[in-house]
């Protein structure tokens, strides 16, 4: 049922045509770029960020040149979306919110859809350098199906400044690292980490199921059980400019015990390993 | 022998009055299910199992033979408390299988705003494409 909505006829035919079409054109008269036969997206899942939204575009324009850049506008409320149009993003905006996982899982339907092999993505709160992103593509391009970005492994880009956390939060994550990695048996220092590249392997999946309040503890458990090869790349990430976390003290309990027994319930699927 | 002595003591059966205020409660019940059909609040296929419930309940005040069968099936001696255990287990049920049905609906919505987002970017995509054409 679910999947008849995206094979559908009409919207693959379509798919099909503006494929083609991207194909026909030649390609425009864009910077130099080593990678020009591989169709890369960035994109920016971003919620009433119109204070930030512009920089991010700007920055992964200048660090991710050949890529096109999209907003996955998850129902904001402000002036995200025309303001995104405004620097030159294509805008995919849901009409109402949907919690993280089904913004990420939009661009993934869609750069499926659209031909593109590789899927770079940052937040659009301005927390993650795209340079930091262009690193994570480099990863996938040399063989990582899917790749995450940690603030809290070692080696570090020494331009820019150390990510600073509060203690509650570096305990929550410890917990969530410890979670994940034992239920993998892979080290990951940074599992609530939203920067990331994908290959098509990783996003045909990811397009299939996609956990959509837990979306990125779940899905690294739910990578390597499928036989993914997921690689965690050390980044440097900046403090938040705008707003602030939606994690408080006592949200954060909950939402630690609800990750936690969203854990044991992966851990309990049937593993889809495919060949 | 001991777990033989529960079923020959006396049954506690419902009153008349029970009886009644349920018969009617029951046929209330149905009415109100009617009407909501009626007046499209509710969907037939939802609002089968609760006609259901509410026969159930009118055959209960009607014939309270079928309460005493339902409480010495069940192994109790008072016929109240087996109606209460199977409503009980009877709105477990029902709530369960809500919760699946609001869960199927609410993939479903994503799925579709998901559609409704891209279709957005490719109707703009399409849109931006003919503008440049023209000024070509």
């Amino acid at each position: 049922m679910e999947r008849t909505l995206f094979h559908g006829s009409v919207a693959e035919k379509r798919a099909a045509r503006l494929a083609h079409r991207h194909v026909e054109s030649p390609a425009s008269p864009g910077p130099a770029c080593q990678n020009r036969s591989v169709k890369k997206l960035v994109f920016i899942p971003a919620w009433n960020e119109e204070q930030s939204i512009e920089a991010v575009i700007a920055d992964a324009r200048e660090h991710v040149p050949g890529a096109d850049v999209m907003v996955v506008d998850d129902g904001s409320t402000d002036r995200t979306p025309e303001l995104a149009r405004r620097a030159g993003a294509l805008v995919a905006s849901l009409p109402f919110n949907q919690g993280v996982g089904a913004a990420h899982q939009t661009a993934y339907i869609y750069a499926l859809r659209h031909g593109y092999e590789i899927c770079g993505q940052l937040d659009g709160d301005g927390q993650h350098p795209a340079s930091e992103v262009a690193r994570l593509i480099e990863a996938v391009e040399e063989g990582a199906d899917l790749a995450v970005g940690s603030r809290f492994a070692d080696d570090v880009n020494p331009d820019i400044p150390e990510y600073r956390s509060t203690f509650a939060r570096r305990l929550g994550q410890r917990l969530f690292s410890l979670l994940v990695s034992t239920s993998t048996r892979q080290t990951f220092t940074d599992t609530t980490s939203g920067m990331r590249a994908l290959n098509v392997r990783a996003m045909e999946m990811f397009a299939e199921r996609y956990s959509s309040e837990f979306a990125e503890v779940e899905s690294l458990q739910q990578a390597v059980r499928a036989g993914l090869t997921v690689r965690e790349v050390p980044v440097h990430m900046v403090p938040r400019e705008h707003g602030h976390s939606f994690i408080t003290p006592l949200t954060s309990a909950f939402y630690i015990f609800k990750t936690l027994v969203v854990l044991l319930i992966g851990q309990l699927r049937p593993r889809q390993v495919d060949q | 022998m001991n777990f033989l002595l529960a079923a020959t003591e006396p049954v506690v059966r419902l009153t008349p009055q029970a009886r009644i205020l349920a018969a009617v409660l029951a046929i209330a019940f149905m009415v109100l299910i009617l009407d909501l059909i009626r007046r499209d609040k509710l969907l037939e296929r939802y609002s089968i199992v609760w006609f259901l419930l509410g026969i159930g309940m009118l055959l209960g005040a009607i014939f309270p033979i079928l309460l005493e069968w339902l409480a010495k099936a069940m192994g109790v001696r008072d016929v109240t408390i087996a109606l209460f255990s199977v409503t009980l287990l009877i709105l477990l049920a029902l709530s369960l299988n809500f919760s699946v049905i609001a869960s199927r609906q609410s993939k479903q919505i994503t799925r579709l705003a998901q559609q409704s987002a891209i279709d957005g970017v490719e109707e703009e995509s399409a849109e931006t494409e003919e503008a440049e054409a023209e000024v070509r």
